[in-house]
């Protein structure tokens, strides 16, 4: 033990020593020290909320298949886990994850140590005891009965308080920035921290009721994607692609034409969700219209992305980072084009009150978004923890298990979805029929979900690995195969 | 609360948003931040000379050619 603890000593020491000397890359070493505390905190508690999240996700997913299964234990039902996993994933994992990593990433774009990091303390802590009020008030019952918004109200309110400290700090480090120019992952960083506090803020108003709240419902729904979620991931996408390939990104102008397009047309789209809903027809069908236009904003990220890429795929061979990272990329664009032609009436006449939306949802909250915050922490951990990940095998696993696992699941949901609006439309048959079609893609999701698990339980791992820098050590990055150019050799474990 | 009260208080909010989003517009004409000149710098903003462009970042810890391990 003892002398493993002297070269875990030396190598730290080593780490330090190594960046002493050399003026601008001592200026981002002191950045990214700046925000160690705060990303670390971020970072960990979202992965604890990830796999509470997940273990609450795959309990009702299975439900479907046994449905008596937990079914006496009051905490346990459907009604009470299932959205203590959408609540936990998105409010505990992404938003954590994903402050992490606009923390970090605000320092290295401004090229200015984080400002006022006790306000991200604060936040952090809000914003946990918000999540973990609001998960034990849904296991007690506790339900405002709105998707989405199903956490008591004092919950979302420390949450939204956690939320305005964040901003705060973001807000003060990009006022003290030290370049003229704004990158585009810049711009999709601050446009959320205007627009996510007042979304939040107003559908917590509770002045709704009836269709008024319906409407609100769908708009804050597909807003907290549209102002939080989704500026986070592609923040994170501009940024590490190019970056991991050391390539500028491939049109600049392509860059900032799709955030202004992104800005104007995404936040119209909630009410598509209420198609065929009593509400004026009007506000469907300009949600259905900016839903469309959504082409254009994917359209400039998905061409820009593919184009940076092109000509380096075989760096996917080695990158764990990229290859989340475009994994999660590739699956925006995915996802976005299949929302577009979702908020089509013809489509949603099959596909709505169906598994194809539950598909969907999962795509973009996972294969994107997700997928995108799994490659930004394997990039950013080894930087500010001075310590390369233990194991690329674990890496590897993570990889797989979440790739596959979402593939199947939303290939089995958006299948059996559409099999079953099919069914629910032919008054020939009784509804049960519709409920019994979709038994073997139940199956598959519950597979799939068992997979991401398996995934996140070896990210949990190699995170608390990290940040105890314990495992073997090594000198050299943690890829999925060494470069023969690199010319590195792995050390062995002391 | 009734159907107009509640679109009038969503509107208020939405018109207060779309001012951000509008002003925060203005000041990125008025800052040339859509200027060619920053336009066609501005994709290589996250390189500098420590991690320029051409060099791929993804690795922290590697063993240079003289043998002894890196930070970069």
């Amino acid at each position: 033990m003892a002398a493993q603890t002297t070269a875990k000593e030396q190598f730290v020491s080593f780490a330090s020593e190594a960046v002493e000397d050399v003026s601008e890359r001592q200026h981002r070493v002191h950045i990214d020290d700046s925000v160690t505390s705060p990303v670390v905190l971020y970072f960990a508690t979202g992965i604890a909320w990830l796999v509470l999240g997940s273990l609450a996700g795959l309990g009702a997913a299975v439900k479907f298949n046994l449905p008596d299964w937990l079914g006496g234990t009051p905490f346990l039902t459907f009604g009470r886990i299932r959205p203590v996993h959408l609540n936990a994933v998105m409010y505990g994992w992404a938003s954590l994850a994903g402050a992490g990593m606009v923390v970090w990433l605000t320092g290295r774009l401004c090229r200015v140590p984080i400002q006022k990091t006790w306000a991200l303390y604060v936040s952090a802590i809000l914003w946990n005891i918000g999540v973990l009020f609001g998960v034990v008030a849904l296991l007690f019952g506790y339900n405002q009965g709105m998707e989405w918004l199903e956490f008591p109200r004092p919950a979302g309110g420390l949450i939204a308080l956690g939320f305005l400290f964040f901003a705060y700090s973001i807000i003060e480090t990009f006022r003290k920035r030290q370049v003229e120019h704004l990158y585009v992952s810049m711009w999709y960083i601050l446009a959320s921290m205007l627009w996510f506090p007042i979304l939040y803020v107003v559908a917590n108003l509770g002045i709704y009721d009836g269709v008024t709240e319906a409407a609100m419902n769908w708009w804050f729904a597909h807003n907290a994607l549209a102002v939080w979620f989704t500026p986070v991931g592609l923040a994170g996408a501009y940024y590490f692609i190019p970056k991991v390939i050391g390539r500028p990104i491939y049109s600049y102008y392509l860059g900032l034409l799709g955030f202004w397009a992104f800005a104007l047309f995404y936040n119209w789209n909630g009410i598509h969700h209420l198609v065929g809903g009593p509400l004026p027809t009007w506000l469907v069908t300009v949600s259905i219209v900016a839903s469309v236009m959504m082409f254009v904003p994917v359209m400039a990220v998905a061409v820009n992305h593919h184009l940076t890429t092109i000509g380096h795929f075989r760096m996917l061979k080695y990158s764990p980072t990229l290859r989340f990272v475009v994994f999660g990329s590739m699956s925006y664009t995915a996802v976005s084009f299949q929302g577009s032609i979702e908020s089509l009436r013809s489509f949603s006449e099959v596909a709505h009150f169906t598994h194809y939306t539950i598909g969907h949802a999962h795509l973009g909250v996972y294969g994107f978004l997700s997928m995108i915050l799994f490659g930004a922490i394997y990039y950013i951990m080894p930087r500010i923890a001075k310590w390369e990940w233990p194991y690329p095998k674990l890496i590897k696993l993570h990889f797989w298990m979440s790739a596959i696992g979402i593939a199947l699941y939303v290939i089995a949901m958006c299948t059996g979805g559409w099999i079953q609006g099919t069914m629910m439309n032919d008054p020939s048959l009784p509804f049960i029929a519709s409920v019994n079609a979709t038994k073997p893609y139940l199956w598959a999701r519950s597979v799939g979900g068992t997979m991401m698990l398996i995934g996140h339980l070896a990210f949990a791992y190699q995170f608390i690995l990290i940040i105890y820098r314990s495992g073997p050590t090594r000198y050299v990055p943690a890829w999925f195969e060494l470069r023969q150019a690199s010319g590195s050799e792995e050390s062995k474990p002391v | 609360m009734n159907l107009p009260v509640a679109i009038i208080i969503i509107i208020s909010f939405v018109v207060v948003a779309g001012a951000l989003t509008l002003a925060g517009f203005v000041w990125a004409v008025r800052t040339k931040q859509f200027s060619i000149k920053q336009l066609n710098e501005g994709a290589k903003l996250i390189f500098d000379d420590e991690e320029p462009i051409g060099t791929p970042q993804d690795m922290i810890f590697q063993k240079p050619s003289n043998g002894s391990a890196n930070h970069r």
